[in-house]
């Protein structure tokens, strides 16, 4: 590979990493949170894909949409968790089936409104150019996805360290009973972190839809990439997001140049090989079973 | 995940609350059964043989209307239900009843499905199949059911050549296509391309049976004429990103690409190919039909121009039948039709030709092969008739261009190969 | 007392159960309904089997279809290259492939937990799927193996689909009664044991790692010949069949009827194929209506702790 086909793809695999570290931070959140592994999180990316494209063709803006589908998304987290999750705390089965049902409802409805036809988003005028680079020419909103993920990172981060609600988040991840004998409401912040979890996933799906398009089947290959996300960087905390995305990413898009006949399994690959090595994740610390 | 809560209390007390969701699963399922059961066990009209002339002729049509190909079922079931309204909704003086069933790209739902129309609805004739693995796994069930099955899609090779141990299928009486061999679709144009000069290609594939068949046609055909490959990239089906990929063609010195993808792989690999700038860059975009086809450039749009591809047919194809195909679909849909409406329209009129010529009877399955067999008609394709040996269609390829002319993307035809049959081995 | 009528009517229940199409013969669907309820046998083994792992043991595994699949090839590739066409022997070969699989990748997962061995088998048998779809001379790749032809036992040819349902009816039954001998015995009891306390059990002496590989074995060749019977019905195996879509729809019916339990997996079974296969038909949004149901269910099971709760607490205190 020579240096410019090296850096090339280097950029393919951070933006690749963007991508995945935009889409897997809700998960890590609610996981991290209320121990909910919420297998609804790729309808809920669908979703804000789908609404995305409506509200382009009403508003003609990318930006609004980027804006209109997490609060959307949000608004239908706020409300799912108390209806649906709140008396399952501790029920770890029970919800696995749950979010397995409502990611079905969402899936299929969405083929109902939206059709079944395969969808593409464009990219928002003056990022839709390339730039010249070491190389060749690079597509700008691939750059864009780049800052954007740092800049969310950095977002989140700043949320998560120097804010009462994110301090309440981070006791929670630790221990939520506690938080909750001290006072928090508990059932608000679990309420207000599923509904950010859900948020994200929306602000995932529209960021994503000009690079990967949409269509039927997005949700499954969403959810699978994200669990491997949240899962190698080490669950329920941000840094895992982060190192997970960063590893996930560049692995992913060389290990399919690479090894070509096994593309598919590239990925499984590696979370297989990080879980047997450091078997809870890269930055997660031992739990005992809750 | 360890610990189920109140279930374990429940469990180590001798009982267990699943039992109210067992009643209640039982309670449904119950209610269920009796709302959809009529219609559910028992075959949806009566079990006699419908197959005398002036009764209903069951057509079954197994399509995906959910999936990743549901946008192609959709195209097929308009495709359908148009041929019937321009027709009285009859065949051969006999009534038409459709019965549809969604595959939903699960393999073993489509051969249950078969079953379904072979054994409970008992169908005359069975229509459809979009994915090549489920053409071959229903094969020899509708075999031994000499159950005249017209495939309107599933292009895998096999499924109209003779086969040694018939593995992973081979051809039969009964099987008929209406649609294409993968290698019509892939040889003529590397045959034609390295005729005409332009003999080295690079390769980039969606790596699966469809995607790796057209890809092995296409090299037989330039090699034919002394053309090479230079290498490939197949990236998996149903690929995300198609920047690797892209990348790896652009840093490399063959300029001529010869492609195989469909559907979103199609969509996501041109807009891709556009970001990256290889166009630009003097690389020239070749492909099997499907690269270019309704679906795709609905959603492309202007970023195909200058893509030349191998079909049997485009929209833009200048024939009587293809400007009355065109003008009656776009009236009573408001859309361009695909190759995929062609595919199942024309199926549908080698049905209506063939139950003609036997006045409707469908009673005797070699009898109905065999006038199948004779159909020749006009189709939106141009002359259209089945092989006779592989059962097969015998069609003009045409050499297409993809130009943004009147506000429209669309295939334009620049040249032809004519009657291409499969080779049938 | 309840017991004396327990055994005649399960023995009543199991006769009907595996002569089903000679009683329904006049009935005009006859056929089909038996290819439904083979369907739905097929898989409640298939179920079965991963209840050993998620209800009895605790180990909540979302790869089990490469066991499934692996028996499905094992079965295929035998009667087709190898040219086998006895039942034992393919049968045989299919449990042995599905547990010598189960044995190398339960070695690598057993002693993780929870969402992490969750996300290890699910990593394994994707890397399962990859090489059956990518190994298209011995599995068929992207194609699958089709025409698979069904076996012999002796003589006895097991084409005919009545006797096809016979050989997955038995089989069926015979599975039930080893999986309640299981459930029922000292290491069932260990089992269940690990899963609630892994530490204790460790302290009582129980190698936990090495009961738990040998659960994730005895399942895998379950779920292995579960394979074998649904490539020997469909006459098909694909890569489908060891896909995330078959484990994930296992998983499901587990749940949804009802995990640790003999007759969950089964109902689960039958609701999940009936609603994908008969449902789907007449109704365009089966999807939907699948998932309200898990949903229904989730959420009922609920009034369920109420009810019955208050009815046993009752009875335990007479």
């Amino acid at each position: 590979m020579s240096a410019e086909l090296l850096f090339q793809q280097a950029l393919n695999g951070l933006s690749f990493g963007a991508l995945l570290f935009i889409l897997a931070a809700g998960l890590s959140l609610v996981f991290g949170m209320m121990d909910v592994v919420n297998l609804a999180h790729g309808a809920f990316y669908m979703l804000g894909a789908y609404l995305a494209l409506s509200v382009v063709q009403l508003t003609g803006s990318f930006w609004v949409a980027m804006l209109a589908a997490p609060l959307a998304l949000g608004l239908l987290g706020l409300i799912l968790e108390p209806l649906l999750l709140r008396r399952l705390r501790g029920r770890h089965l029970d919800q696995v089936l749950l979010t397995i049902g409502v990611s079905l409802i969402v899936v299929d409805q969405i083929g109902v409104v939206w059709g079944r036809e395969v969808r593409s988003l464009a990219a928002p005028a003056g990022l839709d150019g390339s730039v010249a680079l070491f190389g060749g020419d690079y597509p700008v909103y691939r750059l864009f996805v780049i800052g954007l993920g740092i800049a969310l990172a950095a977002v989140v981060t700043l949320v998560y360290r120097r804010t009462a609600l994110g301090m309440h988040i981070r006791a929670g991840v630790e221990d939520a009973q506690m938080l909750g004998a001290l006072g928090v409401d508990i059932d608000r912040l679990f309420a207000l972190t599923f509904a950010a979890g859900a948020a994200l996933a929306g602000l995932a799906g529209v960021v994503a839809a000009p690079v990967f398009g949409l269509q039927p089947g997005m949700d499954v290959d969403a959810l699978l990439y994200s669990l491997v996300v949240v899962v190698v960087g080490g669950l329920g905390t941000l840094g895992g997001a982060v190192v997970g995305s960063v590893l996930i990413g560049p692995a992913d898009t060389f290990g399919k140049v690479l090894f070509q006949e096994f593309a598919l399994a590239v990925i499984f690959a590696i979370v297989a090989l990080v879980l047997l090595l450091r078997p809870t994740g890269l930055l997660g610390r031992i739990r005992i079973a809750r | 995940m360890a610990g189920f809560g109140k279930n374990e209390l429940a469990a180590r007390r001798g009982y267990s609350y699943r039992l109210t969701r067992r009643q209640f699963l039982i309670a449904s399922s119950a209610a269920a059964l009796a709302a959809c059961g009529p219609a559910a066990v028992a075959p949806t009209a009566s079990g006699s043989p419908s197959a005398s002339p002036g009764k209903t002729l069951k057509i079954g049509q197994l399509l995906p209307f959910t999936g990743v190909y549901a946008e192609l079922g959709n195209s097929m079931r308009r495709a359908t239900e148009l041929y019937l309204k321009l027709n009285d909704n009859k065949l051969a003086n006999r009534p038409v009843q459709l019965i549809y069933e969604d595959d939903a790209n699960v393999t073993a739902t489509g051969i249950q499905k078969t079953q379904k129309f072979i054994d409970q609805d008992q169908v005359d004739v069975m229509m459809g199949v979009v994915p090549t693995p489920l053409a071959y796994g229903i094969r020899n069930a509708v075999h031994a059911a000499k159950m005249i099955f017209i495939d309107t899609n599933a292009g895998g090779n096999f499924l109209t050549r003779d086969v040694p141990n018939c593995t992973p299928a081979c051809k039969s009486p009964y099987i008929f296509r209406a649609s294409f061999s993968s290698y019509q679709i892939s040889y003529p144009i590397g045959d034609y391309l390295s005729a005409k000069g332009t003999k080295d290609f690079f390769l980039a594939y969606a790596n699966y049976g469809f995607g790796t068949e057209s890809a092995a046609d296409f090299t037989t055909g330039i090699k034919k004429n002394g053309g090479s490959v230079t290498g490939n990239v197949a990236p998996p089906l149903g690929n995300a990103d198609f920047a690797p990929f892209v990348t790896q063609i652009k840093n490399q010195p063959t300029k001529n690409v010869y492609s195989f993808f469909s559907g979103a792989d199609a969509i996501g690999f041109i807009k891709t190919w556009n970001q990256l700038g290889l166009t630009a860059a003097g690389y020239k975009l070749y492909g099997a039909g499907f690269l270019t086809e309704q679906d795709v450039l609905k959603e492309v749009k202007d970023l195909a121009n200058g893509i030349v591809t191998s079909l049997f047919w485009a929209v833009e194809l200048d024939n009587a039948e293809n400007k009355k195909f065109v003008a009656d679909y776009q009236k009573q849909y408001p859309l361009l039709p695909d190759v995929f409406a062609v595919q199942q329209y024309d199926g549908m009129r080698a049905l209506d030709e063939a139950l003609k010529k036997l006045g409707g009877d469908t009673s005797d399955k070699d009898k109905f092969s065999k006038a199948l067999e004779d159909v020749s008609f006009k189709s939106p394709r141009g002359d259209f008739a089945f092989d006779k040996t592989t059962h097969n269609p015998i069609q003009d390829i045409y050499i297409r261009e993809v130009k943004t002319q009147g506000g429209q993307t669309v295939n334009t035809i620049s040249d032809k190969v004519a009657k291409v049959t499969d080779p049938g081995k | 007392m309840r017991r004396v009528f327990i055994w005649p009517a399960a023995a009543i229940g199991a006769a009907a159960l595996v002569t089903f199409p000679y009683w329904t013969a006049e009935w005009e669907s006859s056929r089909f309904a038996t290819t439904v309820l083979r369907d739905i046998l097929v898989f409640a083994i298939f179920a079965l089997s991963l209840d050993l792992l998620v209800g009895r043991a605790g180990m909540p595994s979302l790869g089990h279809a490469a066991f499934f699949g692996a028996g499905a090839y094992a079965a295929g590739v035998a009667t087709q290259r190898l040219g086998t066409d006895q039942l034992p022997l393919t049968l045989g070969a299919a449990a042995l492939v599905a547990a010598a699989l189960a044995l190398l990748i339960g070695t690598l997962v057993v002693r993780s937990e929870g969402i992490f061995f969750l996300m290890l088998t699910l990593a394994f048998a994707q890397i399962v799927f990859a090489i059956a779809f990518q190994w298209t001379s011995v599995t068929g790749g992207s194609n699958g193996l089709a025409g698979i032809a069904r076996p012999f036992l002796g003589g006895i040819d097991l084409n005919p689909p009545d006797r096809m349902y016979v050989l997955v009816s038995a089989t069926f039954l015979a599975v039930v009664l080893l999986v309640r001998a299981v459930a029922g015995s000292p290491y069932g009891r260990v089992l269940v044991g690990i899963r609630e306390n892994e530490r204790r059990m460790r302290a009582l002496g129980y190698d936990t790692a090495r009961i738990r590989l040998s659960a994730f074995v005895l399942a895998g060749s379950i779920a292995g010949i579960a394979g074998a019977l649904s490539a020997y019905s469909l006459r098909f195996v694909s890569a489908q069949d060891v896909g995330i879509g078959t484990s994930i729809r296992a998983f499901v019916m587990v749940l949804v009827g009802g995990a640790g339990t003999l007759a969950g997996p089964v109902i689960g079974a039958a609701v999940v194929l009936y609603v994908e296969r008969i449902l789907s038909s007449a109704v365009p949004v089966a999807e939907t209506v699948l998932g309200l149901l898990f949903v229904a269910f989730v959420l009922l099971a609920r009034r369920g702790i109420v009810g019955i709760g208050g009815a046993a607490w009752a009875r335990m205190r007479r």
